[in-house]
């Protein structure tokens, strides 16, 4: 028996010693972020492929699989890279990663602010600089005519950390209604492509309904149905060989094809720790975003939670559906105002009976599409900065100096 | 990768590496926080006069200057001297071609990931590249490189050297920041710097052949962890000693710093430590075994002529730090000579400038009551003496001694001298006006040290140098006995 506490079982995650070593450790992951055996790091050689298509798409679009989506879009290749191109030249689209954060040892921590009554416009446009500048919010949005102000996030591995950097620096103005953290549980789906936490074998998939790809093109004018249908093909989930052009990515680095295309493929399919993402740049085309904030009765249990979850995310026009724990919320979803029926989607939530109240307001403008800067405003679009508070103390009462 | 001999058309480009009048950065960032800004803010602040060009597929504006988003998208009747790369190293290859199709002079590449992370082939694979196009590629893995005469300094380095006579090349990019870094503080003088990294492509040997016509370069200091290019080196090295010395401190010679140097910068196990003394013998290349002595010895070659002969006489007011050079002297197979062997008057003439209780042998004790004026009577005796050689003035602080006034006699010695071209090498031990001097001295272009052995190492590889002249001019071998300093 001793000898068998004291015998180690290798695990890497997705290896084959995976159900071995369940079977002698399986405990249920506590905490909302837990460093997982067999991570990647960001810089790290299986990561290449992502990383050669995040620095060179901008000068060709051949990065990407460019037959297959002249394929699924029936458009010629060199319409798909002029259309490619000018969308970036027109910071209209910008290629993003969505890492999952949990096995990194993140917690996702979102929170959400209140102003109170009275707040002058110069006090918001100051507070909301401020949320822009401060590198360690991931993403922010900042929003208006509703229940709340910012709904902000941080990918942070000590909760003090967030509590005296992040929120200390501003929460005792006396603009400040209140802050209410929302810890992410379960990180569901982000501008309509599903994460790791989706339901069965969700995962990756796109959520771009053909109802919301015609408002789309009737709503603005920088889109056009193609443009459209084209980035709908450069999300749609498949084979990671589909994904990227492998050749051209080893034109690029001088590596090959073969390695490359083996490491991202264990990164997105296998391990699940990436997600890659053409993300819209919805401000620039003047959408708005209904965000909903979901309170259930306390007394519902977490698998009761966790069924409206899945349930809701059954529904392709929510673009954006998070579980929270620890928190006075339990759900957020939000749903494009110009591009669905958000009354409609108001009552699909209020018809749950679990549901004590739902808090809303109108996203108007984004900070950060994860480490990436959207400001080009400023100057600084697609200016990625990455932070992690690993080894720090930022409370102020650290012992080393 | 290995080369024969110096190539032409990499020693003549160097020069746009320490002067270039266009640089193009790589991965110039828009954000304080990352090296792509700082590069370019550093070229700002040390007041670099040449053209900045950003290259950022992204910005259309970085640090105020037009960004373009590729090095081939900058207009063709720029001429681009330099392109400085600091994007991760899976983008180096396009970086590369864009760098070819522009006829750009010479590439950096800072990046690290290559041979140093087990990705061997690609760096090869790369680095051919650039020399089937004729693109000379310094790093990759690199720190930076600059030089003080041009207000260039390029890289991660927070320092800019004071302009001297040193030309500083090394693999490592600690060693090189910890020497810019005493630079100002210590007044080591530079004539340029390079950190080196992999090497893959630009190898040691043709920095110091381009040192070698650098007139700004009296000194040509190599710090090395693996030599690739052995036959290179020798090659460079002995078409520069006729007219420059060239030091090296050869790392990674323990059992465990073999490892430590591969995983440093690529640098792999060579033939054994020994060997290297018979390479640095055959180049006429002088060896210093630690870091402290590298730097001193730079200095004294730098700054002064060889010493031709063995006669030195060496003034002093303490007879224990005499002592412990004439000690060194003897361990580094220099043993000092009784001042009557070196000159039969020199010693009466000397008596005139100490007390009865003085020391008139060598080294000569003009006891701890010596002033500034009997320190300049006796330096001048020995430094006229057509049988001396050369001179050390070591200073020991008494409750009497006027530092500074003695700093003032050593350094009038060497302007009414200098012409006799005898080093003089200078030696106070002591406390913060010793300091101070020293650097008084420094910035006069004498060589000045805190500690007795700093001196003797110092002299000894000034007579090394003669030696190895001596032994190029006659045509004979270099040294048989290993020129590695003790």
């Amino acid at each position: 028996m001793k000898k068998d506490i004291l015998n180690p079982v290798p695990y890497v995650l997705g290896g084959p010693d995976r159900q071995k070593w369940m079977g002698k450790y399986y405990f249920a992951p506590r905490g909302i972020g837990f460093l997982e055996p067999g991570i990647e790091a960001l810089d790290a050689p299986a990561m290449s492929a992502y990383n050669i298509t995040k620095s060179a798409y901008q000068l060709k679009s051949e990065v990407f699989n460019l037959d297959w989506l002249a394929k699924e879009t029936k458009l010629s290749r060199s319409d798909i890279d002029q259309r490619i191109q000018r969308m970036y030249k027109d910071h209209l689209i910008m290629l993003v990663m969505n890492p999952a954060t949990q096995i990194y040892g993140w917690g996702l921590y979102y929170w959400f602010v209140k102003l109170k009554e009275g707040t002058t416009p110069e006090q918001k446009k100051d507070l909301s600089e401020w949320f822009q500048n401060k590198d360690p919010i991931c993403t922010g949005y900042e929003t208006s005519g509703g229940d709340f102000d910012y709904y902000n996030g941080n990918h942070m591995r000590v909760l003090d950390n967030l509590l005296s950097d992040v929120i200390g620096p501003w929460k005792d103005r006396p603009e400040v209604e209140f802050v209410h953290l929302a810890p992410i549980r379960r990180d569901v789906r982000e501008n309509s492509m599903n994460m790791w936490d989706a339901p069965g074998e969700m995962y990756r998939e796109f959520n771009w309904s053909e109802n919301h790809m015609k408002n789309l093109a009737k709503v603005q004018d920088k889109l056009d149905e193609v443009d459209i249908r084209i980035i709908d093909a450069m999300n749609r989930k498949r084979a990671v060989e589909d994904y990227f052009n492998f050749k051209a990515l080893s034109d690029i680095s001088g590596l090959s094809e073969l390695e490359l295309s083996a490491g991202i493929k264990e990164i997105v399919e296998n391990k699940r720790i990436l997600v890659p993402l053409v993300f819209m740049n919805w401000q620039k085309l003047g959408l708005t975003y209904k965000m909903f904030v979901v309170r259930l009765f306390q007394i519902t249990p977490c698998h009761r939670k966790a069924e409206i979850v899945d349930e809701l995310s059954a529904i392709d026009d929510f673009d954006t559906v998070f579980e929270y724990t620890d928190s006075f919320y339990d759900i957020g979803l939000w749903a494009c105002n110009q591009t669905t029926d958000v009354d409609a989607l108001r009552k699909k939530i209020q018809g749950y009976a679990d549901v004590e109240e739902v808090k809303e307001s109108d996203v108007t403008r984004q900070y950060r599409r994860w480490v990436c800067r959207l400001d080009d405003q400023h100057n600084f679009w697609e200016e990625c900065v990455f932070t992690d508070d690993f080894l720090l103390d930022l409370t102020g009462a650290r012992e080393v100096k | 990768m290995k080369i024969d001999k110096p190539r032409q058309y990499v020693v003549e480009n160097l020069k746009y590496a320490l002067n270039p009048r266009t640089i193009a950065v790589v991965g110039a960032s828009r954000y304080p926080g990352k090296v792509g800004y700082q590069v370019i803010q550093g070229l700002k602040d040390w007041n670099f006069k040449g053209r900045i060009i950003p290259v950022n597929p992204r910005a259309d504006t970085v640090h105020g200057l037009k960004a373009y988003k590729t090095v081939a998208d900058i207009p063709p009747e720029i001429d681009i001297d330099l392109v400085f790369v600091a994007v991760p190293s899976v983008l180096i290859k396009m970086v590369l071609e864009s760098c070819v199709q522009r006829k750009v002079k010479l590439v950096t590449v800072a990046s690290s990931g290559f041979k140093e992370v087990g990705r061997g082939d690609l760096q090869n694979r790369l680095t051919q590249y650039c020399r089937d196009n004729k693109l000379a590629l310094i790093g990759p893995n690199l720190l930076g490189m600059g030089s003080p005469y041009s207000n260039f300094n390029c890289g991660f380095i927070p320092y800019l050297p004071i302009a001297g006579p040193v030309a500083m090349i090394s693999q490592s990019g600690a060693n090189l920041l910890a020497a810019l870094g005493n630079s100002q503080t210590m007044r080591f003088g530079m004539s340029f710097f390079v950190g080196l990294g992999n090497k893959a492509d630009v190898d040691f040997s043709e920095f110091v052949a381009y040192a070698g016509q650098d007139p700004n370069s009296k000194c040509v200091s190599v710090y090395i962890e693996g030599l690739d290019s052995e036959e290179a080196f020798v090659h460079a090295a002995r078409s520069v000693v006729p007219h420059k010395p060239v030091v090296a401190i050869k790392v990674g010679g323990s059992t465990i710093g073999v490892k430590a140097a591969m995983a440093h910068t690529a640098s792999e196990a060579g033939p054994g430590d020994a060997h290297y003394d018979k390479v640095f013998e055959r180049a006429g290349v002088i060896r210093a075994t630690t870091w402290q002595q590298f730097l001193d010895i730079s200095l004294a070659l730098g700054l002064m002529p060889p010493l031709k002969g063995d006669n030195f006489v060496m003034i002093t007011n303490g007879g224990g730090s005499g002592l412990l050079a004439c000690d060194h002297f003897e361990r580094s197979g220099m043993p000092m000579k009784e001042l009557p062997i070196i000159s039969g008057g020199l010693s009466q003439r000397i008596r005139a400038y100490m007390p009865a209780f003085g020391s008139p042998l060598n080294p000569v004790d003009i006891a701890g009551t010596a002033n500034h004026i009997q320190y300049h009577g006796a330096l001048i005796q020995a430094i006229r003496d057509p049988n001396v050689d050369g001179v050390i003035v070591s200073t020991c602080p008494t409750a009497i001694t006027d530092v500074a006034a003695i700093t003032d006699a050593v350094i009038d010695l060497k302007k009414r001298f200098g012409y006799l071209n005898k080093p003089i090498i200078a030696q106070l031990q002591g406390g913060a006006e010793c300091d101070a001097n020293i650097l008084r001295l420094r910035d006069a272009g004498i060589p000045a040290y805190r500690m007795p052995e700093q001196a003797v190492d110092a002299m000894v590889s000034l007579r090394k140098y003669a030696k190895i002249q001596e032994g190029l001019s006659t045509g004979a071998a270099a040294p048989k006995k290993a020129s590695r300093a003790s």
